[in-house]
Protein backbone atom coordinates (compact mmCIF):
# COMPACT_ATOMS: atom_id res chain seq x y z
CA UNK A 1 0.00 0.00 0.00
CA UNK A 2 1.56 3.70 -1.23
CA UNK A 3 2.11 6.46 1.60
CA UNK A 4 -1.43 8.38 0.16
CA UNK A 5 -3.09 4.83 0.54
CA UNK A 6 -2.32 4.82 3.92
CA UNK A 7 -2.91 8.32 4.80
CA UNK A 8 -6.47 7.84 3.08
CA UNK A 9 -7.25 4.47 5.28
CA UNK A 10 -6.01 6.23 8.50
CA UNK A 11 -8.60 9.14 7.59
CA UNK A 12 -11.03 7.27 6.47
CA UNK A 13 -11.15 5.32 9.85
CA UNK A 14 -11.14 8.44 12.34
CA UNK A 15 -13.63 10.12 10.67
CA UNK A 16 -16.07 6.26 10.33
CA UNK A 17 -15.28 5.95 14.14
CA UNK A 18 -16.03 9.53 14.80
CA UNK A 19 -19.23 9.69 12.63
CA UNK A 20 -20.18 6.23 14.33
CA UNK A 21 -19.94 7.69 17.66
CA UNK A 22 -21.68 10.69 16.60
CA UNK A 23 -24.68 8.44 15.15
CA UNK A 24 -24.21 6.35 18.18
CA UNK A 25 -24.91 9.51 20.47
CA UNK A 26 -28.17 10.38 18.72
CA UNK A 27 -29.64 6.92 18.70
CA UNK A 28 -29.15 7.43 22.39
CA UNK A 29 -30.78 11.05 22.40
CA UNK A 30 -33.97 9.71 20.66
CA UNK A 31 -34.70 7.41 23.96
CA UNK A 32 -36.05 10.24 25.60
CA UNK A 33 -37.60 13.31 25.50
CA UNK A 34 -36.15 15.53 27.86
CA UNK A 35 -34.33 19.13 27.57
CA UNK A 36 -30.88 17.11 28.28
CA UNK A 37 -31.62 14.70 25.79
CA UNK A 38 -32.05 17.78 23.17
CA UNK A 39 -28.75 19.09 24.09
CA UNK A 40 -26.65 15.75 23.63
CA UNK A 41 -28.13 15.77 20.38
CA UNK A 42 -27.58 19.46 18.88
CA UNK A 43 -23.43 19.48 20.77
CA UNK A 44 -22.52 15.94 21.72
CA UNK A 45 -23.96 14.01 18.35
CA UNK A 46 -23.56 16.81 15.90
CA UNK A 47 -20.23 17.56 17.60
CA UNK A 48 -19.15 14.16 16.52
CA UNK A 49 -20.95 14.00 13.26
CA UNK A 50 -19.34 17.36 12.43
CA UNK A 51 -16.00 16.44 13.44
CA UNK A 52 -16.42 12.85 11.18
CA UNK A 53 -17.87 14.39 8.31
CA UNK A 54 -15.01 17.30 8.11
CA UNK A 55 -11.95 14.83 8.56
CA UNK A 56 -13.22 13.20 5.36
CA UNK A 57 -13.68 15.91 3.63
CA UNK A 58 -10.12 17.04 4.96
CA UNK A 59 -8.54 13.73 3.75
CA UNK A 60 -10.03 14.38 -0.03
CA UNK A 61 -8.42 17.69 -0.05
CA UNK A 62 -5.13 16.53 1.78
CA UNK A 63 -4.67 13.30 -0.66
CA UNK A 64 -5.27 16.07 -3.82
CA UNK A 65 -2.49 17.85 -2.49
CA UNK A 66 0.01 15.31 -2.12
CA UNK A 67 -0.40 13.02 -4.92
CA UNK A 68 1.34 9.58 -5.39
CA UNK A 69 5.18 9.69 -6.38
CA UNK A 70 3.71 7.58 -9.36
CA UNK A 71 0.96 10.57 -10.38
CA UNK A 72 3.88 12.73 -10.29
CA UNK A 73 5.82 11.07 -13.42
CA UNK B 1 -52.65 -0.19 4.05
CA UNK B 2 -49.18 0.07 3.46
CA UNK B 3 -46.70 0.47 6.41
CA UNK B 4 -45.35 4.10 7.22
CA UNK B 5 -42.96 3.84 9.98
CA UNK B 6 -43.08 6.63 12.29
CA UNK B 7 -39.93 9.24 11.89
CA UNK B 8 -38.68 7.71 15.15
CA UNK B 9 -38.37 4.11 14.01
CA UNK B 10 -37.14 5.73 10.58
CA UNK B 11 -34.56 7.58 12.36
CA UNK B 12 -33.04 4.76 14.03
CA UNK B 13 -33.18 2.66 10.65
CA UNK B 14 -31.36 5.00 8.59
CA UNK B 15 -28.71 5.24 11.83
CA UNK B 16 -28.27 1.84 12.06
CA UNK B 17 -28.03 1.03 7.77
CA UNK B 18 -25.43 3.95 8.36
CA UNK B 19 -23.33 2.41 11.25
CA UNK B 20 -23.50 -0.96 9.21
CA UNK B 21 -22.07 0.75 5.85
CA UNK B 22 -19.60 2.94 7.59
CA UNK B 23 -18.07 -0.37 9.64
CA UNK B 24 -18.13 -2.22 6.09
CA UNK B 25 -15.76 0.68 4.24
CA UNK B 26 -13.63 1.52 7.12
CA UNK B 27 -13.16 -2.50 7.06
CA UNK B 28 -12.67 -2.67 3.60
CA UNK B 29 -10.68 0.30 2.86
CA UNK B 30 -8.98 -1.05 -0.12
CA UNK B 31 -12.50 -0.34 -1.60
CA UNK B 32 -11.97 3.36 -2.19
CA UNK B 33 -8.90 2.53 -4.45
CA UNK B 34 -11.90 2.45 -7.08
CA UNK B 35 -14.03 5.18 -8.57
CA UNK B 36 -17.44 3.57 -6.92
CA UNK B 37 -15.83 3.03 -3.40
CA UNK B 38 -15.12 7.08 -3.70
CA UNK B 39 -18.69 7.49 -4.69
CA UNK B 40 -19.70 5.26 -2.01
CA UNK B 41 -17.15 6.46 0.54
CA UNK B 42 -18.97 9.91 -0.07
CA UNK B 43 -22.38 8.71 0.24
CA UNK B 44 -21.28 6.70 3.64
CA UNK B 45 -19.24 9.29 5.29
CA UNK B 46 -20.71 12.44 3.66
CA UNK B 47 -24.44 12.08 2.59
CA UNK B 48 -25.76 9.82 4.98
CA UNK B 49 -24.87 11.61 8.20
CA UNK B 50 -25.88 14.96 6.85
CA UNK B 51 -29.32 13.44 6.59
CA UNK B 52 -29.42 11.60 9.80
CA UNK B 53 -28.48 14.88 11.53
CA UNK B 54 -31.27 16.86 9.60
CA UNK B 55 -33.77 14.79 10.22
CA UNK B 56 -32.48 14.03 14.04
CA UNK B 57 -33.01 18.05 14.24
CA UNK B 58 -36.35 17.68 12.74
CA UNK B 59 -37.85 15.25 15.23
CA UNK B 60 -35.65 16.72 18.27
CA UNK B 61 -37.31 20.32 16.72
CA UNK B 62 -40.84 18.63 17.18
CA UNK B 63 -40.71 16.89 20.47
CA UNK B 64 -39.44 19.96 21.93
CA UNK B 65 -42.79 21.59 21.58
CA UNK B 66 -44.54 18.90 23.23
CA UNK B 67 -45.96 19.16 26.97
CA UNK B 68 -43.84 16.34 27.91
CA UNK B 69 -41.04 18.29 27.32
CA UNK B 70 -41.40 21.40 29.19
CA UNK B 71 -43.09 19.20 32.07
CA UNK B 72 -39.94 17.25 32.20
CA UNK B 73 -37.74 19.39 34.51
CA UNK B 74 -39.31 19.26 38.45
CA UNK B 75 -39.42 22.87 38.41
CA UNK B 76 -42.29 23.22 35.69
CA UNK B 77 -44.10 20.04 37.55
CA UNK B 78 -46.42 22.39 39.28
CA UNK B 79 -47.44 24.85 35.97
CA UNK B 80 -48.38 21.40 34.30
CA UNK B 81 -50.68 20.53 36.98
CA UNK B 82 -51.98 24.08 36.97
CA UNK B 83 -53.63 23.15 33.85
CA UNK B 84 -55.77 20.73 35.47
CA UNK B 85 -57.36 23.43 37.99
CA UNK B 86 -61.20 22.75 37.66
CA UNK B 87 -61.85 26.55 37.28
CA UNK B 88 -63.06 28.17 33.92
CA UNK B 89 -61.68 31.67 35.10
CA UNK B 90 -58.34 29.68 35.39
CA UNK B 91 -56.88 31.29 31.79
CA UNK B 92 -54.26 28.52 31.14
CA UNK B 93 -56.29 25.73 32.55
CA UNK B 94 -59.62 26.85 30.45
CA UNK B 95 -57.36 26.74 26.85
CA UNK B 96 -56.35 23.01 27.91
CA UNK B 97 -59.16 21.58 29.29
CA UNK B 98 -61.83 23.01 26.32
CA UNK B 99 -59.32 22.17 23.41
CA UNK B 100 -58.71 25.43 22.75
CA UNK B 101 -55.13 24.33 21.92
CA UNK B 102 -53.28 21.00 21.01
CA UNK B 103 -53.36 19.38 24.62
CA UNK B 104 -50.02 17.61 23.79
CA UNK B 105 -48.23 21.14 22.92
CA UNK B 106 -49.84 23.37 25.24
CA UNK B 107 -46.96 24.99 26.45
CA UNK B 108 -45.84 25.96 23.24
CA UNK B 109 -48.80 26.66 21.75
CA UNK B 110 -49.13 29.94 24.19
CA UNK B 111 -45.76 30.69 25.22
CA UNK B 112 -43.93 30.26 21.83
CA UNK B 113 -43.00 33.91 19.80
CA UNK B 114 -45.57 34.88 16.89
CA UNK B 115 -42.94 36.32 14.72
CA UNK B 116 -40.85 35.29 12.12
CA UNK B 117 -38.26 32.98 13.18
CA UNK B 118 -40.42 32.89 16.71
CA UNK B 119 -39.89 29.16 16.69
CA UNK B 120 -35.78 29.69 16.22
CA UNK B 121 -35.61 32.38 19.35
CA UNK B 122 -37.99 30.74 21.23
CA UNK B 123 -35.98 27.75 21.17
CA UNK B 124 -32.73 30.52 22.24
CA UNK B 125 -35.18 30.90 25.29
CA UNK B 126 -35.51 27.65 25.80
CA UNK B 127 -31.20 26.48 25.52
CA UNK B 128 -31.47 29.85 28.33
CA UNK B 129 -33.93 28.10 30.54
CA UNK B 130 -31.83 25.04 30.46
CA UNK B 131 -28.28 27.26 31.45
CA UNK B 132 -30.58 28.52 34.41
CA UNK B 133 -31.52 25.18 35.74
CA UNK B 134 -28.77 23.49 35.36
CA UNK B 135 -25.51 25.66 35.67
CA UNK B 136 -27.75 28.75 37.30
CA UNK B 137 -30.58 29.50 40.14
CA UNK B 138 -34.06 29.46 38.84
CA UNK B 139 -35.62 31.93 40.82
CA UNK B 140 -38.47 30.88 43.26
CA UNK B 141 -41.59 31.63 41.60
CA UNK B 142 -40.03 31.32 38.29
CA UNK B 143 -41.51 34.03 35.97
CA UNK B 144 -40.59 35.07 31.93
CA UNK B 145 -38.15 36.96 31.19
CA UNK B 146 -39.70 39.81 29.31
CA UNK B 147 -43.87 40.40 29.95
CA UNK B 148 -46.32 38.17 27.91
CA UNK B 149 -46.92 39.99 24.82
CA UNK B 150 -50.96 40.63 23.89
CA UNK B 151 -49.34 38.87 20.47
CA UNK B 152 -49.44 35.35 21.42
CA UNK B 153 -53.07 35.96 22.77
CA UNK B 154 -54.00 37.67 19.60
CA UNK B 155 -52.45 34.88 17.54
CA UNK B 156 -55.92 33.26 17.64
CA UNK B 157 -58.30 35.65 19.33
CA UNK B 158 -58.18 38.91 16.87
CA UNK B 159 -60.36 38.39 14.70
CA UNK B 160 -62.79 35.96 16.83
CA UNK B 161 -66.06 37.07 17.04
CA UNK B 162 -66.16 36.79 20.89
CA UNK B 163 -63.25 38.97 20.86
CA UNK B 164 -64.02 41.40 18.91
CA UNK B 165 -68.33 41.88 20.00
CA UNK B 166 -66.80 42.29 23.42
CA UNK B 167 -67.73 45.09 25.00
CA UNK B 168 -64.61 46.06 27.36
CA UNK B 169 -62.46 44.53 24.69
CA UNK B 170 -64.07 47.15 21.86
CA UNK B 171 -63.62 49.87 24.04
CA UNK B 172 -59.71 49.80 24.38
CA UNK B 173 -59.20 47.80 21.48
CA UNK B 174 -56.03 50.15 19.98
CA UNK B 175 -54.12 49.43 23.33
CA UNK B 176 -54.73 45.85 23.36
CA UNK B 177 -53.43 45.71 19.97
CA UNK B 178 -50.47 47.88 20.96
CA UNK B 179 -49.71 45.91 23.48
CA UNK B 180 -50.17 48.72 26.28
CA UNK B 181 -52.70 46.96 27.88
CA UNK B 182 -51.78 43.44 28.79
CA UNK B 183 -54.27 41.15 28.23
CA UNK B 184 -52.88 38.84 31.30
CA UNK B 185 -51.61 41.11 33.76
CA UNK B 186 -54.39 44.07 33.66
CA UNK B 187 -57.07 42.66 35.76
CA UNK B 188 -58.71 41.47 33.20
CA UNK B 189 -57.26 37.72 32.68
CA UNK B 190 -54.64 37.60 35.47
CA UNK B 191 -56.09 34.40 36.30
CA UNK B 192 -52.70 32.60 35.19
CA UNK B 193 -50.87 29.62 36.55
CA UNK B 194 -51.54 29.89 39.93
CA UNK B 195 -49.21 28.00 41.05
CA UNK B 196 -48.81 29.19 44.10
CA UNK B 197 -52.66 28.26 45.91
CA UNK B 198 -52.34 24.45 44.12
CA UNK B 199 -52.92 23.20 47.42
CA UNK B 200 -56.46 23.92 48.20
CA UNK B 201 -57.68 23.90 44.62
CA UNK B 202 -59.94 20.97 43.01
CA UNK B 203 -58.36 19.44 39.52
CA UNK B 204 -60.50 17.88 36.53
CA UNK B 205 -59.95 14.52 35.99
CA UNK B 206 -58.98 14.05 32.45
CA UNK B 207 -61.13 11.21 31.12
CA UNK B 208 -59.25 7.93 29.99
Amino acid sequence: MSAPEQRMTRYLRISGVLIILGLLVEALSLIRIHPLSFLAFMFIGGGLLAAGVVTFLYSLVAIADHPSPEEHT
Amino acid sequence: MAFVPDPTTLLYLLIAVSILLIVFLISRPSLTASSVGKQMAFVVLFVLPVVVASMGAAEHMRRSEQTEFCLSCHIMAPYGQSLYIDDPAHIPAAHFQNARIPRDEACYTCHTDYVMYGTILTKIGGLRHVYVQYLGKPENPIHLYTPYNNRECLHCHDGARSFVEGATHMAIMPDILSNQISCVSSGCHDNVHDVAHLSGLKFWQEPK
